[in-house]
């Protein structure tokens, strides 16, 4: 249903789909209404939104790809655009018993050019059609070897609980005893301080923690870490994250723990 | 008489404006795919990395994006904005949609956060006035502001996400990001939109 005149929910609706906010099942719907019913009144609100959203980044630090990503583009388009383009033997023809004998030959040969040029093109898009292929086979690749990791009978989730002046921050440790390997995800943990850095310990029942890993977050309070299995005499009791000098400690220099989380 | 055909390929594109490097790109004219590519790649590549976090596959939706550009740019509307911002909304688009696939995020320190804060002067788009302009409409957001948009933005939460992960209710979340977006428009509303 198209709409006749801004509202306040409208408006409203359109900010959060800007900015990514809506459920998925809003956001679906209301993807269908501007493309579906041409809301014209929806569209200009979303238009202006989308403007204020994508502001955000450009306050990002400038990043710069490596320059293949543009070869491989411009090879993929030269491919295509050669193969796109208009072949002689399209064109209206004139009758053959008009034309000479030379200008027969003079089409057989551009036919060969036409036939070439288009293998060339073929051959090039192939080519990076291939290295595309490889370079999905190893992601994919990677990519089952993370979920077979994460959705093993064998992997432990440890939840880590915000604690102490950062309430908001949450974490979950994927443990795969068999791999001998901690994957750490966490979010809400504000960046830490210049020349600070966080430090993940493994805490045993009794004796010193153990220090796991130094990591930080990003901009927006997120980190990944993956990990070998913290080796503690006696087990490990807890998992907790402190903010510590950048490059970490030998031990905490503080008991107020940003992350914590009990191991089973 | 010499034509264009006999300047670089880059001198004949390079000071045309989006909107015709569109319509030319849309005619299949790979040096105005190129001329988009070196002008817009970085905020893209910005963009995208910062999404998803890990430069090997960031570059590879680059890629996408701007193929995507390439074969859809006869379907551009200029009534849907400027090209920049619809580039930008294939960007993100894609970007989200493989973060939600659940594959893989990596580690911030794949992300340079030594480079510089803004577009340097290679990216002719942004002009120095309207980087400001920007800066200052984006520090004028109260803190728990910036947070909620740019987890909604940059991570594809939610509202409801974003509230549960906060421990905020719902309405303040929403309020929150409503208010944060419409105070970003309004500040930018005099610079004619920056993107």
């Amino acid at each position: 249903m198209k709409h006749q005149q801004l509202t306040g929910e409208l408006q409203e609706r359109a900010l959060l789909y800007a900015a990514g906010a809506l459920e998925e099942a809003e956001r679906t719907e209301y993807f269908r209404h501007l493309q579906e019913d041409d809301c014209a009144v929806c569209k200009a609100e979303v238009l202006e939104s989308e403007v204020a959203a994508q502001s955000l980044a450009m306050m990002l630090p400038m990043q710069t790809p490596s320059e293949s990503v543009k070869q491989r583009l411009l090879a993929r388009a030269q491919a295509v655009r050669e193969n796109e383009r208009p072949r002689p033997g399209a064109q209206p023809k004139k009758s053959a018993f008009a034309w000479g004998g030379w200008a027969v030959a003079a089409a057989a040969l551009v036919l060969v050019a036409v036939f070439l040029n288009f293998n060339a093109g073929l051959r090039q898009e192939v080519q990076s059609l291939n290295a595309r292929v490889m370079e999905l086979e190893s992601q994919v690749t990677a990519q089952r070897t993370l979920l077979v990791s994460l959705t093993s009978t064998q992997t432990k989730v440890v939840v880590l609980g915000g604690l102490s002046s950062t309430p908001q921050a949450r974490g979950k440790i994927f443990r795969d005893d068999a791999a001998g390997r901690w994957r750490v995800y966490v979010e809400g943990l504000p960046t830490a301080p210049v020349n600070r850095a966080y430090q993940l310990w493994a805490v045993p029942a009794t004796g010193n923690p153990v220090s796991a890993v130094v990591f930080n977050t990003d901009a927006s309070g997120s980190a990944m870490v993956d990990l070998a299995t913290p080796q503690v005499a006696g087990g490990i009791k807890l998992a907790a994250v402190t903010e510590e000098p950048a490059g970490g400690s030998p031990q905490p220099t503080t008991t107020a723990f940003n992350l914590l989380g009990t191991m089973e | 008489m010499p034509g264009p055909d006999f300047l670089p390929r880059k001198e004949t594109h390079i000071e045309l404006d989006d909107t015709e490097l569109i319509r030319r790109i849309a005619s299949r004219d790979d040096g105005a795919l190129e001329a988009f590519y070196d002008r817009y790649n970085r905020i893209v590549f910005t963009l995208v990395f910062r999404i998803v976090r890990i430069r090997e596959d960031a570059e590879d939706i680059l890629s996408d994006v701007f193929w995507q550009a390439w074969q859809q740019a006869n379907r551009y509307d200029t009534s849907r904005g400027k090209p920049i911002a619809w580039l930008l909304t294939i960007a993100r688009t894609r970007a989200i949609d493989y973060v939600r696939s659940g594959k893989k995020r990596g580690t911030e320190s794949e992300f340079d956060s030594n480079a510089p804060a803004q577009p340097d002067a290679t990216d002719p788009f942004v002009l120095a006035g309207l980087q400001r302009a920007v800066r200052l409409c984006l520090e004028k957001l109260s803190q728990t502001q910036r947070v909620a948009l740019e987890m909604a933005y940059f991570e594809g939460m939610s509202q409801a996400e974003i509230a549960k992960a906060l421990n905020e209710p719902l309405g303040t979340m929403k309020d929150r990001i409503r208010t944060g977006m419409m105070h970003l428009r309004k500040c930018l509303k005099p610079y004619e939109a920056p993107l």
